[in-house]
């Protein structure tokens, strides 16, 4: 299948001519093009699988991975612009500090409650867990950012995927810095209220991810807090959930 | 040129990489700690890529010991013993790391306990697991901790040299792939944590980047390797035509859950392969069988084999492998309801540098973890003991690194000298037309696998030495342009010259070898030969000619004698 590609460059857009072939993908056509027609052409992959999270950009439009956007799907012209709401380091390839420090801000690493020595007794079906597995396998990819709409008026936005972490470590009984996340969530510039769930993120999330189901969340918990002083739901005790003896 | 100096320098943000930087920090935060990746910090590399899981032990009707000689027996017995053991003694401590300080979460059980799963060789179900993607928990866990405690990372910068004085590493020459630009950086420690990957087949695993760099690095500045003919491919590489899918994993789950391997005809080889363990035989046994269907004729329209997994029900299939079925979905297949055509593909490298079980090299200042080491898997790695080798001696090295990195000296490299350094990695911009280093990639792909692949002759053995020569050669031809900054065909030369350099250990070593075991599997001496064989293939650049030198060792059985070696092997001989 021939097929024209438009590539948003640094230096402006560059149209190419690739001929391609079955079951091959949008990072397949950049590999030609990079490889046989303009070596000068930059772009950034790692797993091409779906895993890692490298290859974000604009396809024809959407936003999506690269190595998982089959070209079947996209037509004869194919236009490819980098991570919108980013810094541009060259071509398709983004600086992705942007979308860290505020994944960062939000304390996206465990802070663990020091009695839980071993890992804790959770079935699969308890409610325990129901609420973060959703949430889980983020491979931060920066693309819910990259179509979030409320980023275009408040930059400060902490964003789909860091709030999304952010629920799932206030949701987890093994956390101790509950309080001091959701006072970052909380926050009325950057914080969870300038989302107006347009749910952009949930459809372009590569791994079915709700982001806006856990900022709802959030914003819950926010208002029960508001109202009702710190008499929301307590966490559960360790003894019912950490297995005895180990 | 920038210059800095550090007190641990750490190559590579995979498992061993980062669990070694929070094991460093946390025995002495004061520690000046440095982070280089290839890619952005975790995603690139291969522990992000682990689908199946981590092998540990925590049953009680389990035991270590029986993991250590599951790990033995799938090695063939040439593991390094005090390796293999401390693997699995540190795998369960690992685990609860993971859960509760790292922040992983496993999947469970019905009762709430960490689920187990049934991986090939191994006898009992020992695989703790997220879903099929587990790499995916266990590296975004880690890269949170690091930003936790604010450690230095330098992202998109690749080592291109170590550099050594006498027998000591001081450091490495970096480049700054999005400048374009040298970074000289000194360190009193040096990880080597960037992981194989042995991408130089034409079939092949790995993400994309990966080129062995630091096998060859630790080569260059003369660090003794082992086992480096010991290259496995896994028995289900997915085929998706000209796609880059192709060579991805389908989990060993899918095997371990009772998946079917099929030819062209309909038949369930393995039956005449390995009567007893049909499909969960181990990966060398599997993948060679895959093989020699394809190479006798039995094979799809892509050249492969068949895995089905359609008869445990798809929606059992569904719920299991969501990320597999997800993947084989993309190129337009259903792995819930009929066969999927995959063939062996390059995977793992056991060969690395030789190293103690605390990651000490044969240089001092020089450590090294993860995928760059070599011997705990010995012949033929176990699925689920990879992502426990990365993490497990990721914290052990960690933490030597943290005892240990004050009490070496820090040696400044002058500014002239790394200038003089940078100007080697940078010939290929002196050339106006020249051969493109992607070109000469897929050549190197097509001879490996042709002559030092999983089956293995002598005279196709010397000829790919030659041909090594010649692609060796062809490497001062190539020739990069456009700017500096963020230029692939540059990362494309330099990925190509150590694929190069690694494989004629490779080969080198695969010559050695006058026998089959494991994953070196030689036509002319198609048997395991106990009596003569229980031995450790060296490589080592001579320090005067620069040379590839061989040399073997008889293994040291410091632990444990196999049932059967009991003839020929006589005593435990305690380290």
């Amino acid at each position: 299948m021939q097929v024209t590609v438009r590539v948003e460059r640094s230096t402006g857009t560059a149209s190419y001519s690739v001929d391609t072939k079955a079951q091959q993908t949008v990072l397949d056509v950049l590999f030609y093009i990079q490889n046989e027609l303009d070596e000068t052409l930059s772009f950034r992959c790692s797993c091409r699988v779906g895993m890692c999270g490298s290859c974000g950009m604009v396809i024809n439009g959407k936003e999506g991975l690269a190595c998982r956007t089959g070209l079947d799907r996209l037509g004869p012209v194919v236009t490819l612009q980098p991570m919108r709401h980013q810094g541009r380091i060259k071509d398709l390839v983004v600086d992705m500090g942007d979308f860290f420090s505020k994944y960062e801000a939000v304390r996206p690493y465990l802070t663990p409650r020091p009695e839980v020595q071993d890992p804790i007794v959770a079935s699969p079906r308890s409610k325990l867990r129901e609420a973060i597995d959703l949430g889980l396998e983020c491979i931060s990819c920066g693309l819910c950012l990259s179509a979030c709409d409320v980023m275009t008026a408040v930059p400060e936005f902490l964003g789909p995927a860091a709030l999304n972490r952010a629920y799932n470590l206030i949701a987890d009984v093994r956390d101790d810095a509950r309080d001091r996340r959701l006072a970052v969530v909380g926050q009325a510039r950057s914080g969870v209220w300038q989302c107006h769930t347009h749910m952009s993120c949930v459809e372009v999330c590569p791994k079915n991810i709700a982001p806006t189901r856990a900022i709802a969340q959030l914003k819950q918990k926010l208002i029960v807090r508001r109202f009702m002083g710190h008499r929301e739901r307590p966490i559960p005790k360790l003894q019912y959930i950490v297995k005895e003896g180990g | 040129m920038r210059t800095e100096s550090v007190d641990i320098l750490i190559l590579g943000s995979g498992g061993a990489g980062l669990f070694a930087a929070l094991h460093a920090y946390d025995q002495n935060p004061s520690l000046d700690i440095l982070v280089v990746t290839k890619g952005l910090l975790g995603k690139s590399g291969c522990t992000r890529m682990v689908q199946g899981g981590f092998n540990v032990v925590l049953d009680p009707r389990d035991s270590i010991e029986r993991h250590f000689t599951d790990t033995l027996k799938g090695g063939r017995y040439i593991n390094d013993q005090e390796l293999a053991w401390a693997l699995v003694k540190d795998a369960p401590e690992t685990i609860n790391e993971l859960e509760t300080r790292v922040g992983c979460f496993f999947d469970r059980r019905e009762d709430g306990t960490i689920h187990q799963k049934a991986f090939a060789g191994q006898s009992f179900d020992r695989t703790v697991h997220r879903g099929d993607l587990t790499g995916i928990e266990i590296m975004e866990r880690l890269r949170d901790q690091v930003l936790g405690r604010g450690i230095h990372v330098l992202e998109e910068h690749r080592a291109v040299e170590l550099v050594t004085e006498e027998d000591r590493v001081v450091g490495a020459l970096v480049l700054d792939i999005r400048r374009g630009e040298f970074v000289g950086i000194s360190a009193r420690a040096t990880l080597l944590a960037t992981g194989g990957g042995p991408t130089m087949y034409k079939i092949a695993a790995p993400s994309l980047e990966k080129s062995e760099d630091g096998l060859a690095l630790a080569y260059r500045a003369g660090a003794l390797m082992r086992d480096m003919e010991m290259v496995q491919f896994h028995p289900t590489g997915l085929l998706a035509g000209a796609g880059r899918v192709t060579g991805s994993v389908l989990e060993e789950g899918l095997r371990g859950a009772g998946g079917y391997l099929f030819n062209a005809r309909g038949e369930r080889y393995m039956v005449h392969y390995d009567k007893e363990h049909l499909e969960r035989a181990t990966r060398d046994v599997v993948a060679r069988a895959g093989y020699m269907e394809i190479m006798n004729g039995r094979h799809g329209p892509q050249g492969g084999v068949f895995i089905d997994v359609s008869h445990l029900g798809a929606a059992f299939v569904r719920k299991t492998f969501p990320g597999m079925v997800q993947r084989v979905k993309d190129i337009g297949c259903d792995l819930a309801t009929g066969p999927v055509e995959v063939s062996p593909t390059a995977h793992f490298h056991m060969g690395g540098v030789a190293i103690d079980a605390a990651g000490h090299s044969s240089l001092l200042g020089l450590y090294v973890a993860g995928e760059d080491a070599g011997g705990v898997h010995g012949a033929n790695r176990l699925g689920g003991n990879g992502v426990a080798e990365s993490t497990i001696y990721g914290r052990r090295v960690g933490d030597a690194l943290g005892r240990e990195a004050m009490d070496l000296s820090l040696t400044i490299t002058s500014e002239a000298e790394w200038e003089r350094r940078a100007v080697h990695h940078t010939r290929f911009w002196r050339r106006g037309q020249g051969g493109n280093p992607a070109h000469l990639l897929l050549e190197l792909k097509g001879l490996m696998w042709d002559r030092c692949g999983l089956v293995r002759r002598e005279a196709d053995l010397i000829a790919c030495q030659e041909s090594l020569e010649e692609l060796e050669a062809r490497v001062e031809h190539l020739s990069v342009g456009g700017d500096r900054e963020y230029n692939l065909r540059w990362g494309d030369a330099l990925n190509v010259e150590s694929l190069i350099t690694v494989s004629q250990m490779i080969v080198r070593s695969a010559l050695v070898r006058t026998e089959s075991r494991g994953s070196h599997y030689r036509e002319d001496y198609p048997h395991e030969d106990h009596a003569h064989w229980l031995k450790t293939v060296y490589v080592q650049q001579s320090s005067e000619s620069k040379t590839m030198q061989t040399m073997t060792r008889d293994i040291a059985f410091t632990r444990h004698i196999p049932e059967e070696l009991k003839e020929v092997v006589n005593d435990v001989v305690p380290r």
